[in-house]
């Protein structure tokens, strides 16, 4: 009975303890596991011909050649669509149409003054002619502004009634009867009394439009550069269409009930006119519109970004996190393994060293943004001036906040390290004669060497990931590649951080955030690969192989 | 003389002592006490560890190019004896020492002994063979290096000398820049001997060196031991009373920090003085 209950519990014991471990697993691949598929998705995707435009324009990459045909197909095939749109358009917004009237009028007025000055024609001519063009413009105006299609017939009929007239062949009047052609062609086909509720959803089309497929060939580029192209990304795109096609409305379901969202087809809104052409149009025509093509982009980690990360890469926010992490080592190592080794050798077991045993471990457990505090408060305003710096952010500052963070855990870890190394080995060196300085360098150090690796492995991926230390000491949103480091810099933490604070750009460009996210993880595990493959080779050379 | 009383003799005791009888003309025969002056002299030597005291009023001279073995029970103070010679006691906190102990006439718990001297004039090897994590060559360089022996050729030549004393040459000799903690145990103490040598002493002290090891590195040391005498001081404390029997010249018997009684090895093997030091040596206790 006895054995079999102590099979019992070692069996248990080996369940649990096996369950626990493959329970930690299955969290780090359902944790790590999204995250890194997602992220790939900033470096390997279906790029659209916006995205190779943007590549050539920035950083001169691609074939010009190849390109500008692309970009020709691409844009014959666009043509169509927003030729449909401008048709539509017209009919509903008016405004450019009336503007245009009235330009023409008093281009009309300049060139009868001037006939009057050559002697062409007399005062009294020029005088009726221009109360002629008065009529047109007002009936044409008229017709622009009324929602009543009779009417806005009738007055464009008035119009068109003078085409015959002798007196305004040649002069720029004969505009006017261009203009009332048009427009009896597109009233023919839109209903004029739903013009207002046309003008927004039109609008949002448009926008959506511009979003889509960028400015139009010929327009001037916009001053901001995330407006200067389309969707860059296939998957991007099909967002857009899908917000093209379907228009999301909260409605209310009645007094006192919470708002639903009704997916309606935008087709529908515009029912009955020609623009529900569009819909299917640009359904059909997207991939010959934006020639989506898988796309690797691995230039995706030494890139510049557009300001606001539309478009670019993290290299210059992975040299950032590189600089601080690594800088912070360089201070807080000897910094840390001095401490550890004078808490260890030098002093005993008195209450002093006890009472600074508790400080560091406290010291560990302090929340990361008081450090950032600190660092603001001694570093930043204090430190710097005093060393003839200048006052501000800095990579200087920063790794140094990061040093002060990560200096228990480091302490901790090297302690225990140079505690464990074997008596024998300091008696030895200090049998033959070795200081305990000496015996320190040469003989317990080498041999805490793995366990003080492991702390420094734990500080990297501290020191890599914190965002709020460097908060008021380093780190920026936007700015430049530093050169000295006495600047500020941009890194990854802070970056997907503020990605999704700052203007929540993290909405519209997501692949940036979790590009990001995963190449700090990247950072993090491929310097902590190093450290550990370092500390292989130090145990085995420890254990003699 | 108590065994004389005892009308059944103990057929074990009869072993034991013939074995010892048997062992001692293995070793050097030495009857007198070798000439020239005591190496280290104690003089009512005591080491307190707080208040309580690890080694009592120890007055012993040891004598130079001779083993002296140190045998005793445990936590009898053979190693805290041995440790003071050169004061690796220090490393343990609050121990005072009082009364004279002194190496070649120089006062070891004086204040203004120089310590690194010291020790390389005192070679020390522990109970576990301790070769640092480095190469061969690196270990026996140490002590050389410390002393600021910097050419390679002086090292080299230190290494070769040292490790043909310590008898490892031939096992060696390829194998230089291979790590220490590749050897087998008796390799390693080997290796320690040849590093304590390497520093140059007068004195070898050996806080029981073959305890950790197994009967044929035990021998090969044991026959170092006799080998190195003939140059150095040796004083070697052991639990191992053949061992003792077989390697010294000169036995001191300590119990309960008390030196009982100290004298040729023959003598405290075959005529002890002492009832204490005669039932530690036939088995009675210890």
């Amino acid at each position: 009975m006895r054995t079999r209950l102590r099979q019992f519990g070692d069996r248990t014991f080996t369940t649990v303890s096996g369950l626990s471990v493959l329970l930690l697993t299955g969290a780090l691949v359902v944790i790590l596991g999204p995250l890194f598929w997602r992220g790939a998705g900033a470096v390997v995707f279906h790029g659209t011909v916006e995205f190779r435009r943007m590549q050539y324009d920035m950083h001169g990459r691609g074939n010009k050649k190849t390109l500008d045909t692309e970009s020709d197909q691409a844009n014959q095939v666009r043509k169509d669509a927003y030729a449909l749109l401008d048709r539509f358009a017209a009919g509903i917004d008016t405004t450019a149409l009336q503007k245009e009237a009235r330009r023409i009028y008093r281009q009309f007025k300049t060139q009868l003054r001037n006939k009057v000055e050559n002697g062409t024609i007399t005062a009294e001519q020029a005088t009726s002619l221009k109360s002629i063009g008065k009529r047109l413009r007002n009936r044409l105006l008229e017709a622009y502004e009324t929602t009543d299609s009779a009417q806005a017939r009738g007055n464009l009929d008035a119009v068109l009634k003078h085409a015959d007239d002798k007196r305004l062949v040649g002069s720029v009047a004969e505009r006017f009867f261009e203009l009332a052609g048009d427009y009896q062609q597109i009233i023919s086909t839109v209903d004029l009394t739903r013009r207002e509720e046309y003008i927004e959803d039109l609008n949002e089309v448009q926008e959506i439009i511009k979003e889509l497929l960028g400015p139009r060939p010929g327009k001037p580029l916009p001053e901001l550069s995330q407006f200067q192209y389309g969707a860059t990304r296939w998957n991007r795109a099909q967002l857009l269409l899908d917000r093209l096609v379907w228009n999301e409305e909260w409605v209310e379901q009645g007094s006192g009930k919470s708002l639903k969202k009704v997916r309606t087809e935008r087709a529908e809104q515009f029912a009955g006119t020609e623009l529900t052409g569009l819909f299917p149009m640009m359904q059909q025509n997207l991939d010959p519109m934006l020639r989506p093509q898988r796309t690797f982009y691995w230039q995706y980690f030494i890139d510049d970004s557009t300001p606001g990360h539309f478009f670019g890469g993290v290299g210059p926010e992975i040299i950032g996190t590189l600089l601080l992490t690594l800088l912070s080592m360089v201070f807080a190592v000897p910094l840390g393994v001095t401490a550890a080794g004078y808490l260890v050798e030098c002093t005993g077991d008195s209450r002093f060293v006890r009472a600074i045993r508790t400080c560091i471990n406290t010291l560990a457990g302090v929340p990361s943004i008081v450090f950032g505090l600190f660092g603001l408060a001694f570093f930043v305003l204090y430190l710097q001036p005093k060393l003839g710096l200048p006052r501000g952010y800095s990579i200087l500052a920063g790794a140094m906040t990061l040093a002060v963070l990560v200096l228990p855990v480091l302490i901790r870890a090297s302690e225990e390290a140079i505690k464990a190394v074997p008596r024998s080995y300091k008696e030895a060196s200090l049998a033959l004669g070795a200081g305990k300085f000496r015996t320190f360098i040469t003989v317990t150090l080498p041999a805490a060497a793995p366990g003080i690796l492991t702390g420094i492995i734990l500080s990297i991926s501290r020191a890599a990931g914190e965002t709020a230390p460097i908060l008021f000491t380093a780190a920026v949103a936007l700015g430049p590649i530093p050169e000295t480091l006495t600047q500020p810099t941009r890194t990854l933490s802070y970056g997907s951080y503020d990605l999704a604070v700052g203007d929540r750009i993290a909405a519209l460009v997501p692949h940036q955030q979790f590009g990001m996210v995963m190449t700090l993880i990247a950072i993090v595990l491929v310097l902590n690969l190093a450290a550990i493959m370092i500390r292989r080779r130090l145990e085995a050379k420890l254990r003699g192989q | 003389m108590e065994l004389e009383q005892t009308p059944v003799v103990d057929v074990t005791e009869m072993k034991q002592l013939h074995e010892f009888h048997s062992a001692l003309p293995e070793q050097a025969d030495r009857t007198e006490i070798p000439s020239g002056g005591p190496v280290i002299v104690s003089d009512g030597f005591c080491l307190y560890y707080g208040p309580k005291a690890g080694v009592r009023d120890i007055t012993m001279d040891i004598y130079p190019r001779a083993v002296t073995a140190i045998i005793g029970p445990s936590g009898c103070g053979k190693s805290t004896f041995l440790r003071s010679i050169n004061r690796m006691n220090d490393l343990i906190p609050h121990t005072r020492a009082t009364g004279r102990l002194a190496v070649n006439g120089q006062d070891v718990y004086d204040k203004r002994v120089n310590l690194v001297n010291l020790r390389q004039q005192v070679g020390m090897v522990f109970q576990r063979p301790n070769p640092f994590p480095k190469s061969i060559y690196d270990n026996i360089a140490y002590g050389p290096r410390l002393q600021g022996i910097r050419k390679r050729s002086r090292l080299d030549e230190i290494v070769e000398k040292c490790l043909h004393d310590a008898a490892l040459w031939e096992e060696a000799k390829d194998e230089l820049k291979k790590s220490a903690l590749a050897l087998s145990g008796g390799q390693q103490q080997r290796l320690c001997i040849a590093r304590a040598l390497a520093t140059g002493p007068k004195v070898l002290l050996m806080d029981e060196p073959c305890s950790a090891l197994d009967p044929v590195a035990t021998g090969r040391i044991e026959e170092l031991i006799r080998k190195l005498k003939t140059d150095y001081t040796i004083v070697i404390v052991t639990h191992n009373m053949q061992q003792a029997a077989r390697v010294s010249d000169q036995t001191a018997f300590f119990c309960l920090g008390d030196l009982i009684e100290y004298g040729m090895t023959r003598d405290v093997f075959t005529n002890p003085q002492n009832k204490q030091t005669e039932d530690y040596i036939t088995g009675r206790f210890g």
